[in-house]
């Protein structure tokens, strides 16, 4: 980069929160998503949001590209560095900044962890509901650009329905205030527009989130099925019986083989599990938990197991979560799939996946969010062996076509991001792709603000759905992926 | 032309705040009305979108309109997926005849209005919500997709018909609360929730707002959880407390004695028929008489001084006519009184730092021109304008009458 440049930048925000020196800039070269990777020029750590400002101006006055980054732990790539580019890490904004019990809302820099909210608000008796499974270290500026889900999204929404306002800077360094703790603001909803806008409209400096009230009972269940069609229709049947669960997850066996060989949560030996977790009132819960457990018996469950403790509630999702990482015990590669298909398609869906699985020869294993259709397939392969990446690669990509081609969606909850931008075309015409570009141009008419994600460009290497590799969060034990 | 035989001469009934447009098109298609649209930009013909015409006077008063667009036509059921608890429905069918429909299989969009003819697409452009937004939230909450007709004539999607999905940019939400000045609403989906086996009301009647805040505190604190709790605040200087639960059987009655016991009142308890009159009777209050009506939101904590605002705009000579809301702190009110006294009341809720939004919904063009409906402007709209100006660069959607 242009020494002036840099010298702009330091003289903006201090030499000591500059970083230039290659060792220190490897760290920023990808996200969670690290088969895709690129060395960021700069990396720039604002101690404020006049700071961020500071910095957005002088990359709009010198046509330098920026990449916004809270805790690196997105699986789509979206703070895969830009060439020539800088990335803005949020970190160092993490103050808490308000506890409003009274209103139920709590005032946040983007750098504090998803997690951290919770804690700060849960000796009051409250929570913040969305749950990505990376909470204890993502933040809350990544999970407002991803507009991030969870297990229990199915009831309580995604981020987008908990984030009352933002502060945010505009990519022509404007410091604007987006939606308001109070409701009713006239005129079209910015919010939700710059929430999982995938850090290509802004950059969130500050976030007022909505706590909810800790619901008074929670119960979970485990039951085992033969088939994955029993556990389908368990599910269908629960839906119509007028429930809304709190989550509903199913494994197959590769994914309770995987599972139980990683930590041991002890699960049934069963070609399909699904778990079932039901809150709110206490009368509630216990009426409706009774109808779910003989739904799942009258589905053919061939066991259920009711979690009599928290100890055993966090086993059977312990289990759950570490389905992902798990994958490593059984296969030395694989890819995390995130796509989603109408609820009632699934069954049409996996049996695709499976003929898909028979045709290529590569074992998929299946994670997925049944309430909402939700799927997480898990491509095996080999790396060593010529030919099999490529190949994972376009099994990968053909799951996504069945979503699609079944009503679904490319993303449910990993987002777009460098990764997916490519398959876009197949779930949106030329046209509203074109008019989601002149919403970009609206705000970044340079287009210099985290350029070349979400909308497709003419398709370069190395841009399709990557192998997993263990991030360094995961490694540490920090965080685990859904 | 297709175009052309959707246009017909508008009339009296057609008038918007008083103007009549000389020209209306009742498109039967979705890429007529994004024919008609595109026209309308060539020509610079100021447009005004239409539903059920139900909010239809909401916005400032328009001194030219050229051209009403109504989905009347466009009022088709495209898809009740019942398995998948999702519908997409043409932007002109109207809310109560969709969730008719819904009920079939025992599902609906919790949302309500206090307007007969509300559709679902006014209702997302509008954002307009009633009491169940406490649980449910506002239609912006429910929507997952759309179809759009840009002012190019384009139909354009955003979002899709499955739950979770963030492929691309939420254009849904954009829309949502545009009041017609983005784009046109061709279609909706939304995601839908089971109707409740049960549903009971506790009203509870308080002599002083003090009393009532402090149990809305205290209720929102608790592990209660309503589908509705409403507030509601007449003349007579009664105010109301409604608290609805709506569950299974046992649950609800649970529910219900678990908030009896948390209320300083003895409150009542209704269900069935008279629970439903009850509700409708609170949604449609601010709107049941003459009178000038006001939207404003609040901190619900800021609810007591929500209640010495009222005494001041009393003590100036304005009647509060009638006021209702969520606790959440969204509301209306009703103010009755001269021009100038109203205006004098907006201005008392204005200059509040305890309320905001204060958008003045339905006053005489008298009044409208004294007062600007929307208020002051917000960060927001800057960046709405920036967007206004790439999705409707004529400027002929509800030009001058809207929020941006």
């Amino acid at each position: 980069m242009d020494p002036r440049i840099v010298k702009l930048f330091k003289k903006a925000i201090g030499s000591e929160s500059v970083l230039t020196d290659p060792v220190q800039l490897v760290t920023y070269e990808c996200d969670a998503l690290p088969h895709l990777r690129s060395q960021p020029e700069l990396v720039l750590l604002p101690q404020s949001a006049a700071d961020v400002q500071a910095i957005v101006r002088i990359c709009d006055t010198e046509g330098v590209p920026f990449v916004a980054r809270g805790h690196g732990t997105g699986l789509s790539g979206g703070a895969l560095p830009v060439p020539g580019g800088v990335i803005i890490t949020l970190a160092k904004l993490n103050r808490v900044l308000d506890v409003d019990i009274p209103n139920q809302r709590v005032t946040v820099e983007p750098g504090v962890t998803n997690l951290e909210i919770t804690r700060q608000v849960a000796p009051f008796g409250y929570y913040y509901a969305p749950d990505p499974s990376s909470q204890q270290v993502c933040s809350i500026g990544g999970n407002v650009a991803e507009n991030s889900g969870g297990a229990h999204c199915l009831k309580y929404g995604f981020t987008v329905h908990h984030i009352l306002a933002v502060e945010a800077v505009l990519p022509n360094g404007e410091l604007v205030q987006i939606g308001s703790s109070l409701p009713d603001a006239p005129g079209p909803d910015v919010l939700g527009l710059v929430v999982g806008s995938e850090g290509t409209l802004a950059i969130v400096t500050k976030a007022v989130v909505r706590i909810l009230r800790k619901p008074e009972s929670v119960q979970t269940l485990l039951a085992a099925f033969d088939s994955i069609s029993a556990a389908g229709s368990a599910v269908s049947d629960i839906i119509s019986a007028g429930i809304v669960p709190a989550a509903v997850e199913m494994m197959d066996a590769v994914a309770i083989e995987a599972a139980e060989a990683a930590v041991h949560p002890n699960f049934p030996s069963a070609d399909t599990i699904l778990i079932v977790e039901l809150d709110g009132p206490s009368a509630e819960v216990a009426e409706l938990f009774a109808i779910v457990e003989s739904t799942c018996q009258k589905s053919g469950a061939t066991r259920v197991e009711i979690a009599q403790d928290e100890a055993q509630r966090s086993r059977i999702w312990k289990g759950r979560k570490a389905a992902f990482a798990a994958m490593g015990r059984i296969s030395p590669n694989y890819y995390v799939q995130d796509g989603v298909v109408p609820r009632t398609k699934l069954p049409e869906v996996l049996g695709r996946i499976r003929l898909l699985e028979k045709r290529e020869g590569l074992r998929i294993g299946n994670v997925f969010h049944a309430g909402d259709g939700n799927l997480h397939p898990l491509i095996c392969y080999d790396e060593r062996i010529e030919g099999q990446s490529a190949l994972a690669e376009k099994v990968a990509g053909e799951i996504l076509i069945y979503c699609v081609e079944a009503g679904g969606s490319i993303t449910g909850e990993h987002g777009v991001g460098a990764d997916k931008r490519e398959f876009m075309p197949r779930m949106f015409s030329e046209d509203s792709l074109d008019v989601m570009q002149s919403v970009r141009d609206a705000l970044d008419p340079k287009r210099l603000c985290n350029p070349g994600k979400v909308l497709p460009t003419p398709r370069l290497c190395g841009e399709v759905p990557g192998p997993y590799r263990e991030h360094p969060v995961e490694r540490a034990g920090l965080g685990e992926r859904f | 032309m297709g175009v052309t035989q959707a246009l017909r001469q508008g009339s009296v009934e057609d008038a918007v705040d008083g103007v009549v447009p000389p020209v209306v098109a009742v498109p039967e298609r979705p890429e007529e009305l994004a024919q008609v649209l595109a026209a309308a930009t060539l020509d610079k013909q100021l447009t005004v979108l239409r539903g059920g015409a139900s909010k239809l006077g909401w916005g400032r008063p328009p001194d030219r309109v050229d051209l009403v667009i109504t989905t009347e036509k466009l009022n088709a059921l495209v898809a009740h997926r019942h398995g998948d608890m999702t519908v997409t429905a043409q932007a002109g069918m109207p809310l109560t005849r969709l969730n008719g429909l819904l009920a079939e299989h025992g599902q609906h969009l919790p949302v309500e209005s206090a307007f007969a003819n509300a559709t679902v697409g006014g209702i997302v452009a509008t954002n307009d919500a009633g009491p169940m937004r406490y649980r449910f939230g506002t239609p912006r909450d429910l929507l997952i997709g759309v179809t759009l007709a840009m002012t190019d004539g384009r139909l354009v999607n955003a979002g899709g018909t499955v739950v979770k999905n963030v492929a691309g940019y939420d254009l849904g939400k954009l829309v949502s609360s545009s009041h017609g000045t983005l784009a046109a609403i061709v279609d909706v989906t939304f995601k839908l929730l089971p109707v409740p086996h049960a549903s009971k009301t506790l009203v509870a009647t308080y002599a002083d707002g003090k009393a009532l805040a402090h149990d809305v505190a205290v209720l929102h604190g608790s592990q209660v959880e309503f589908t509705a709790f409403d507030i509601s605040l007449s003349d007579q200087g009664r105010s109301l407390l409604l608290m609805r639960m709506a569950s299974s059987p046992a649950a609800t009655d649970a529910q219900a004695s678990q908030a009896r016991q948390l209320v300083s009142s003895a409150p009542t308890m209704v269900s069935g028929e008279e629970e439903r009159a009850l509700w409708d009777e609170q949604i449609r209050a601010p709107w049941s008489e003459a009178g000038t009506v006001v939207r404003f939101s609040w901190l619900p904590s800021n609810l007591a001084a929500v209640f010495s605002l009222f005494d001041r705009v009393r003590a100036n000579g304005c009647r509060v006519a009638m006021f209702t809301g969520r606790t959440s702190g969204a509301g209306f009110v009703r103010f009755d009184g001269e021009d100038s006294v109203v205006a004098g009341a907006i201005g008392v809720l204005r200059s509040s730092e305890h309320v905001g939004h204060v958008v003045v919904v339905r006053a005489s063009r008298r009044l409208k021109e004294q007062v600007d409906v929307w208020g002051p402007a917000t960060g927001a709209s800057e960046v709405a304008r920036l967007l206004k100006r790439k999705f409707d660069p004529a400027g002929i959607l509800n030009a001058g009458r809207g929020p941006i």
